[in-house]
């Protein structure tokens, strides 16, 4: 670890999907020497570009999974992890925004600031990531970087300035004029690899004693010292710097720098602001949950010597075995130590540690705060956190939501079998929302996870990494079934049939239980039930919860209090009292007011002010309960709890009504009632099924 | 009979006073406003009202052009559970959630939101997103900046949808804020839109609550019903 962390920057590259992030990303490593040759995006010469490391990326052309590169400029070490920018891959977008600690915003010098533009920013900002902005294909028909830097004020409501202008635009894009040195910058040699510096060529002179002008006056907001100097007349290069620095260190302002990625032009400046204006881990605050003092906030210390604290934030199997991407986030990881994975309570021992390019590695001993590196041979689940001796911190919250759709799955041979097996072992490590089983009854393969779109990316994932082809059944929406009111029980199981018999008597009542769950409590006195049998009778109405008499679904919300009951001698057994308190649940449980549970989504949807009314409707058509909107400026956003079974096919619905300016999350909030009619209907399709499997 | 818990609410709240003075409650189609210097418990009073209206089982749109709306969120938590403390049943706290699900915050965060833009996306909420509301409460209108016409057009929708609509208004000018038959001076200019017109003001340690205007009439009347500084309810004097 010979980086002091001054000299580290981890920094997540954000944009648009058609604004060339890409191909920006392929330059920052041909620059900085990561790689020899420049490939296209989608694949001209078949090879791809290097930072897309999964083929259903390539193929849809966005990003789902965060690989995460290292690379050299300027003496620092900057580490590039590369980020989702659609919104629905949650959990990828929450692990890479932690894991990084500043951010390049790509924008299109012609498209500026669109639909996606904002839901990146709006990450950013949820997240408190300074960033810098780059304007992308000045080479353009139509490229207009300072409409771009308006848009960026106007429509993101940050303070942004120029940082450079462009000398020409659209064809005759031919350089830059850097605000800060008053230089003119050029790209000369076959690749743009060589940077001539020049004296400002006397047409755009005007336009770049404006733009300093402009320049000065945001950066003087954030230094009295900048100020002074300026009076003076005696202000430097790196005055100013470090008042921009400040700026985007407080999230107060957004420098915008200006090239064109394809044309190999302006991505070197773009590298030296990374390094200028990006802070160092040191300068991030990052907290942990301290799981030994009931979830207090801990502050972690950017500190070598301190105790250890990393996260693992992917997984991935590569050529070489299994991957973890850890981010260190105190003390340091050092080949041969042992840690403690704090979810788990295992113990790991730190083996080959190597720091990642997109698809080739380097050998490293050990890793300091602020860096992201690769362990090799470490069993764990992405979100896990690594702990020195002592120490009992999580990185991130250790409640993992129930999941709450489920799809059948069938491989269409017996060679994508085993493959299926791979890759669902693969995703269920790499996910915790993500879950699999096999249902007893029809032997189906069964996922589960958190919504439609979330099952449908891993569905796309099994075909092309494991090549293993599934054919799927229709989504299923995991309802829940519960009491709605007190009921006693009592009753006798009595089997006589020669040899021993069973006998066993259990009396007590069902009560409704508003937290969820299962609960159990015995007032039995006098041994009327033996002890030994109680926990027997716990055991008998537990299995009766797998599955409700309404429509299947597993039961919750029930707390059980059993009071007498009866024994024989000789014929009360475990078996006896099981098959009792079981039998006692199945007569109880009808009267008890049965009630369906359907999961409710927290749904939030954003678009334009004018299509509003139009979001309206989509959630009162979807029996949804809108609990407010707010309107901030032209865009609206609207939060609503919408049952689960009515989001199918809500995308492209409001697509359709938003003319696709509209984007919404959707996540788990809690299990609600199911109303009358709807429940009716459920009851009706279950009686049809099973009717149908009793059938076959 | 006995009385569920709602409507034992309902009957015993102190807003059926304010309803007999206000010639049976301010009506479908009219506009009331209270008024006071900020920080005075205007707020409270328009939340109060609200969570009465949704007792009665009516919906209710809570226009804010707070820069938040959680705490809006939490000023309905609170006043609902003053109102059901009184009563001590602790099944009257489950009646929350179904009560909430009846009102929609609706927050305008840019600091002079235009009126229309905010009675477009109230109209479209009541008719395209089909929230049948039957009372509106607009908090933090900014009375100086909106002219007569703002308020007339939030009559023309309250009449148009048959809509109770409640606003407040921060009085900023300077002292004597009242005329003396009590009228807010600032708001002279409104009152042929305004049909009740409430004023709050410090009595020693309380807060008063005055008709200045009862549906187009001026009628003075102290209305026999205060703040509570502890519940931040509206009380019986």
């Amino acid at each position: 670890m010979k980086t002091a962390i001054a000299r580290r920057r981890n920094i997540g590259i954000s944009a648009h999907i058609d604004s060339g992030k890409t191909t920006l990303t392929e330059r920052i490593l041909f620059y900085c020497k990561k790689i020899h040759k420049i490939h296209e995006v989608k694949g001209k010469d078949g090879v791809g570009a290097t930072m897309d490391s999964m083929e259903l990326e390539r193929e849809r052309g966005i990003t789902i999974a965060s690989a995460t590169t290292n690379v050299a400029w300027a003496g620092h070490s900057i580490n590039i992890i590369d980020t989702p920018g659609h919104v629905d891959f949650t959990i990828e977008v929450e692990r890479s925004l932690r894991v990084l600690d500043s951010a390049v915003l790509v924008l299109c010098s012609v498209g500026g600031v669109q639909s996606q533009t904002i839901t990146v920013d709006r990450q950013l900002r949820r997240y408190n990531v300074p960033f810098i902005a780059f304007v992308n294909k000045a080479d353009r028909v139509g490229a207009n970087p300072a409409k771009v830097r308006d848009q960026i004020a106007a429509k993101l409501g940050h303070r942004a300035v120029l940082m450079q202008i462009p000398i020409g635009l659209e064809g005759a894009f031919s350089g830059l004029v850097d605000l800060v040195t008053m230089k003119a910058l050029y790209f000369d040699g076959p690749e743009g690899e060589i940077v001539r510096v020049e004296d400002v060529p006397h047409e755009v002179a005007a336009a770049a004693a404006e733009g300093r002008e402009a320049l000065l006056d945001a950066a003087t907001l954030h230094s009295d010292e900048l100020t002074e100097a300026l009076l003076e007349g005696r202000a430097g290069e790196d005055l100013i710097r470090a008042a921009v620095r400040r700026g985007v260190l407080a999230r107060a302002l957004v420098p915008v720098f200006i090239g064109s990625a394809y044309r190999n032009k302006g991505i070197q400046p773009l590298l030296d602001a990374i390094v200028h204006y990006l802070p160092d881990p040191g300068e991030v605050e990052n907290r942990a949950i301290d799981l030994d003092a009931g979830g207090v906030e801990r502050v972690l210390a950017s500190d070598p010597d301190a105790r250890t604290v990393a996260l693992a934030f992917k997984l991935e199997d590569g050529p070489y075995g299994q991957l973890t991407y850890v981010r260190v986030y105190q003390g340091a990881l050092r080949k041969g130590e042992e840690l403690v994975n704090t979810r788990s309570g295992q113990k790991i021992k730190v083996g080959r540690l190597v720091r990642m390019h997109a698809d080739a590695m380097s050998e490293i001993a050990e890793a300091g705060p602020g860096d992201i590196v690769a362990l090799f041979g470490v069993d764990c689940a992405s979100g896990d956190t690594f702990c020195g001796p002592g120490l009992n911190l999580a990185m991130t919250a250790i409640h993992v939501p129930e999941p709450v759709i489920s799809l059948a799955i069938e491989p269409v041979d017996k060679a994508a079998a085993d493959r299926v097996a791979k890759a669902l072992n693969r995703f269920t490590k790499e996910d915790p929302t993500f879950r699999t089983h096999v249902d007893p009854e029809s032997n189906q393969t069964i996922i589960q996870g958190m919504g439609e779109l979330h099952l449908d990316v891993y569905v796309e994932r099994m075909k092309r990494e494991y090549r293993a082809e599934v054919r799927t059944g229709r989504p299923q929406v995991a309802y829940r079934e519960t009491i709605g009111r007190a009921l006693e029980f009592d009753y006798t199981h009595k089997k006589q049939t020669g040899g021993a018999g069973q006998y066993a008597r259990v009396i007590g009542r069902l009560e409704p239980l508003a937290k969820g769950g299962f609960e159990f409590a015995s007032e039995v006195k006098g041994g009327r039930i033996p002890r030994e049998f109680v926990p027997s009778c716990e055991k008998g109405f537990r299995a009766s919860l797998g599955k409700g008499q309404l429509i299947g679904f597993p039961v919750t919300g029930v707390r059980v209090v059993l009071t007498d009951g009866q024994h024989h001698p000789v014929d009360s057994s475990d078996i006896a009292f099981q098959a009792a308190a079981q039998g006692a649940f199945k007569k109880a449980y009808p009267k008890a007011g049965p009630q369906i549970l359907e999961p409710i989504m927290k749904v939030s949807v954003e678009s334009p002010s004018e299509f509003a009314g139009n979001v309206f409707a989509t959630i009162s058509q979807r029996r949804g309960v809108i609990v407010s909107s707010v309107e901030d400026g032209t865009l609206s956003r609207v939060d609503a709890e919408v049952p689960l079974g009515e989001m199918f096919g809500y995308s492209t619905a409001l697509r359709s009504l938003t003319q696709g300016k509209a984007e919404f999350t959707m996540e788990f909030l809690k299990y609600g009632r199911v109303p009358a009619l709807v429940a009716e209907s459920l009851v009706e399709q279950h009686l049809e099924s099973e009717r149908r499997r009793l059938q076959r | 009979m006995t009385l569920t818990v709602k409507e034992e609410l309902i009957s015993r709240s102190p807003l059926r006073l304010l309803e007999r003075s206000i010639s049976g409650g301010l009506g479908r189609g009219a506009i009331g406003v209270l008024a006071s210097r900020k920080g005075v418990g205007k707020t409270a009073c328009l939340v109060h009202i609200a969570t009465d209206k949704l007792l009665q089982d009516q919906h209710v749109i809570h226009v804010s052009y707070a820069s938040r709306v959680d705490h809006i969120v939490t000023w309905y938590e609170d006043i609902f559970k003053e109102i059901a403390k009184e009563l001590k049943t602790p099944a009257a706290l489950e009646e929350f959630d179904d009560l909430i699900r009846r009102r929609v915050i609706m927050n305008f965060k840019q600091d002079g939101a235009r009126t229309e833009q905010v009675l477009r996306s109230v109209e479209a909420m009541i008719v395209h997103g089909n929230f049948r509301a039957e009372t509106v409460i607009v908090d933090g209108l900014d009375f100086a900046q909106a002219g007569p016409d703002d308020l007339r057009r939030f009559k023309d929708l309250a009449s148009r949808l048959g809509l109770e609509v409640w606003l407040s208004a921060s009085l900023k000018g300077a002292e004597p804020l009242f005329d003396e038959r009590g009228m807010p001076r600032e708001l002279e200019g409104h009152l042929g839109v305004i049909d009740v017109l409430i004023s709050l003001q410090h009595h020693g340690d309380h807060v008063h609550l005055a008709l200045v205007q009862d549906h187009g009439r001026l009628a003075p009347k102290d209305l026999r019903l205060r703040l509570d500084p502890t519940t931040l309810l509206i009380a019986k004097h």
